[in-house]
């Protein structure tokens, strides 16, 4: 009997598939069921962000960066604010820098929640979706109070933030806090100690810190593989150094290491939030800042610890009331970028190649831009 | 290394490769010769001292005069950052490609190649990225692009 | 009131209306098909209900596990919900995609439906309740379940579709291996009850120390490698990996719309539904129980592993494809084999009551 002939053939995995998280083609070349070699095809959602940026004002161009990763927008806001805010040598109040910090930990809550939900889901286990969802509800709240929005907030401005807080917010706040808090070990207890939980995740999808280093990989992908690597710490903004939190950090930089490390940080972004709503002083909210806006010409690159990453914004401003160019970047392109290293002739299956993708926390709307 | 240190430091040890910008007021800006950008770039990463071994971002600038092509790297073990960037002209602008040192920019160049049209040398796979398949519509992120359906919004 | 609850048998009722029928001077063989033919649209009814109230049923416990209520507009908690489900569903256009395999691609869903349908011949639903006692009854229930992976894997094939291909495959690899833990499994018993037909084996067990599952030590183990087994023959998560939707999107049923999703989509509840009888009567007594009519009995403990099977579903993740063959090969054939052996010698050596 003569050997049996097999060859690889490709399948399409997206545009439209449940686990692509937007739509993202993967151009997958398959031997059976294990993957040989992945392609990322993107840019079904590129709606040009940057070249719309650049025909609107510095105040227009928050709500528009605001669709530049809705999952945490809040932090898309506060970078643009703080690259504008940093060209012009601005001021910002005391306690619109404590209102943005506290809202950018909740947003980072927020988005590692949808995490938890849909890697569970990815995985198989439908459940922890709407747990995760849930909780995500009470920031959801608290951000629909604030600024009457529940995704793309328009919040943090250039000079501060756009309104004070109601004065609900805090024991609001406070309570969602010590929730979530409470409802975390639930979610460890549906999960971590799952055998097939553990089987589907631990070892698979190994990143190389010096490789992942290399190719520009960050935020908690790189910090599961050991790298301490927290922009909160590293290189701080706003005023994180005033406040007292562990850099989250696991070792193995497989799948399993990159959920725990996103659970863990929900507890450090608590305990800033925690911390931030006891030293909240009363002033101002916003600095103030001239209807025509308009910073010095010069160029500035300024960066943030995202839920995804790094997200930076580089503003070159010619003088005008309109940025010349605003470049954007964020963690999901470079993560999207090095999936195809860690796949490529792993012998990984498609159920893990799903597993992967769900735990490098890719959003499109961040790659295409 | 602290941003002072490190101006010092780049200043005595890139002396005529690295040139101060005056755009960079708030954060020092270099600018470094295109035919030279990888060796000075290799060297950035692999000076002890140094240590750039993140690349942050890059991409390409159109400034109405002259196109530039930023990047902005930052060191994971030492915590310092530093810009800097190749000045190119309209006709023919074209760059080395920098992935041999940082295998990150490979996107990146992708991305400003087909919306810049920076040429990018010795890169090995240039299908457009974020545009579909077929564009044929000149590069979108140049000052001067226009479609029928782009409308520039009027000088506030 | 134990004594007026035990006389709403529904044998009597059928028993009533037979004598009916015999009266009427029709010869016997139309006696027979008349009697047969009512008895078959009357399961094809029932079961057709009983797989409709199994999706809703399914929905509320997803939402109640999920910490919502699932289905609440349509009636009471929205129980005709998936009525109305069922009737759009059917009143959908049913897409015919061109480079089908038309053959293969028509045949399918009908004979998984059919498939489905054939084991509740000899599934014996309380006393003397049974449309045949075959005395090779559990041997034919396996045989004609399996139909149902040739379906899945023509439904692969016909549709041209490589991730459908993928479901087909997976859902024929993955019967082969979980029919050798099940039908060892199943061995154990009919050691004990010594014959393979359905009433015998419920006759066997004829008090709640009767039943296989409190035999120890090898009841216990036949049982809980059976359901596992069974879990993974309904292609229910962890084990749904044919239709596994966050990889294959929805596996072997993709191309499939209308009518022909609708009918795989209820035999998956009726397979349910079928091997969570096979559970109860093999393991927790069939009709056996006090106070009840036996067909209540019967319907409360099949109702109840259908219970535990969606408790599974919603709170487990899935198994990769290989970890399932492993966990098949590795584990549960050795297990149960050990376990028939254990059995077989014990009753050997009649330690047993």
């Amino acid at each position: 009997m003569g050997k049996l002939r097999t060859e690889e053939f490709q399948v399409n995995m997206g545009p439209q598939h449940p686990s692509t998280h937007g739509v993202c083609r993967l151009l997958l070349t398959m031997d059976g069921e294990k993957v040989v070699d992945v392609v990322p095809h993107v840019g079904y959602l590129h709606r040009s962000i940057e070249k719309i940026c650049e025909n609107r004002t510095y105040a227009m161009c928050i709500p528009v960066l605001d669709r530049f990763e809705y999952v945490t927008a809040m932090s898309c806001n506060y970078v643009f604010a703080l690259a504008a805010e940093k060209l012009a040598e601005m001021e910002v109040p005391e306690r619109a820098e404590y209102l943005r910090v506290i809202m950018l930990e909740l947003n980072r809550i927020a988005s590692h929640l949808i995490f938890y939900g849909t890697t569970a889901m990815d995985v198989g286990a439908l459940t922890p979706f709407l747990y995760g969802l849930r909780e995500r509800e009470l920031i959801v709240d608290l951000f629909e109070m604030t600024c009457g929005q529940r995704l793309t907030y328009n919040y943090i401005r250039v000079g501060g933030v756009s309104r004070d807080i109601p004065k609900e917010f805090v024991p609001k706040c406070r309570e969602a806090v010590k929730i979530i808090g409470e409802k975390l070990s639930d979610y460890e207890g549906i999960l971590n100690e799952n055998p097939i939980w553990i089987a589907r995740m631990k070892g698979i999808g190994l990143t190389d810190p010096q490789k992942a280093i290399a190719w520009g990989v960050s935020g908690p992908v790189l910090r599961a593989a050991g790298v301490k690597h927290d922009l909160r710490k590293d290189d701080p903004y706003s005023i994180y150094n005033k406040f007292d939190f562990d850099v989250a950090i696991r070792w193995n930089g497989d799948c399993y290491d990159r959920y725990l490390v996103r659970l863990d940080e929900i507890r450090q972004s608590l305990k800033i939030i925690t911390q931030a709503l006891d030293g909240l002083p009363e002033g101002d909210v916003r600095a103030k800042v001239k209807a025509k806006f308009k910073p010095p010409a010069g160029e500035v690159y300024v960066r943030i610890e995202n839920s995804r990453g790094e997200m930076g914004v580089h503003l070159v401003s010619d003088g005008s009331t309109k940025p010349l160019r605003v470049k954007t970047r964020g963690g999901s392109f470079n993560q999207l970028q090095y999936l195809p290293e860690i796949v490529r002739g792993k012998g990984y299956l498609i159920a893990d190649l799903v597993a992967i993708f769900a735990t490098f926390d890719i959003i499109l709307p961040e790659v295409d831009r | 290394m602290t941003r002072d240190e490190l101006k010092a430091y780049i200043e005595s040890n890139f002396v005529g490769r690295m040139t101060l910008l005056e755009s960079g007021k708030v954060e020092p800006m270099y600018e470094i010769k295109a035919d030279d950008l990888i060796e000075v770039a290799t060297k950035l990463r692999d000076d002890l001292e140094l240590k750039f071994d993140f690349l942050c971002n890059m991409g390409g600038v159109d400034t109405r005069e002259r196109l530039e092509v930023i990047y902005n790297i930052a060191s994971t073990s030492k915590l310092h950052r530093l810009d800097f960037k190749v000045i190119l002209g309209y006709d023919s602008p074209a760059v080395e490609s920098i992935c041999p040192v940082w295998p990150g920019a490979n996107w990146y160049e992708r991305e400003m190649y087909e919306l810049y049209g920076i040429d990018i040398l010795n890169h090995n796979d240039l299908r457009p990225l974020l545009l579909p398949e077929d564009w044929d519509q000149g590069h979108p992120m140049r000052k001067d692009w226009d479609a029928p359906d782009f409308v520039r919004m009027p000088e506030l | 009131m134990p004594l007026v609850l035990m006389s709403l048998e529904l044998i009597e009722i059928f028993r009533w209306a037979y004598g009916l029928l015999a009266e009427l001077g029709l010869p016997p063989v139309w006696v027979m098909l008349i009697s047969y033919g009512v008895i078959g649209v009357l399961m094809f009814g029932v079961l057709a209900l009983l797989a409709l109230f199994l999706v809703w049923w399914e929905r509320k416990v997803a939402g109640h596990v999920q910490q919502r209520f699932g289905p609440m507009r349509n009636g009471w908690h929205g129980w005709y919900q998936t009525i109305a489900d069922a009737i759009k569903l059917l009143q959908k256009e049913d897409v015919d995609i061109i480079a089908r395999d038309k053959f293969v691609f028509f045949w399918a869903p009908v004979l998984c439906f059919v498939a489905a349908f054939l084991a509740y011949i000899c599934i014996p639903f309380g006393k003397d309740l049974i449309v045949a006692d075959l005395n090779i009854g559990i041997l034919y229930i396996m045989a004609v379940t399996t139909f149902t992976v040739i379906a899945l894997l023509m439904a692969g094939w016909g549709s041209n579709n490589k991730y459908a291909l993928f479901g087909g495959m997976r859902s024929a690899a993955q019967a082969i291996s979980y029919e050798v833990p099940m039908v060892a499994s199943i061995l154990t018993v009919i050691i004990y009850a010594g014959s393979l037909s359905m009433v015998d084996i419920v006759q066997s067990q004829n008090s709640f120390f009767g039943w296989f599952i409190c035999r120890m030590p090898f009841g216990p183990i036949a049982f809980v490698t059976y359901i596992i087994a069974a879990t993974a023959e309904a292609n229910r998560a962890p084990f749904d990996i044919p239709e596994a939707e966050q990889e294959l999107v929805a596996g072997f049923n993709i191309e499939y719309s209308g009518m022909k999703f609708a009918m795989f989509f209820l035999a998956e509840f009726i397979n349910l539904f079928t091997v969570s009888a096979i559970a109860v009567t093999l393991f927790l007594g069939g009709w056996e129980g006090p106070w009840l009519p036996s067909w209540l009995w019967f319907l409360l403990k099949t109702l109840g592993i259908v219970f535990l099977l969606m408790m599974f579903r919603w709170t487990y993740p899935r198994l990769r494809v290989d970890q399932l063959m492993e966990f098949a090969w590795k584990f549960l054939v050795p297990v149960t084999f050990a376990n028939l052996i254990l059995a077989a010698t014990m009753k050997y050596l009649g330690w047993y009551w």
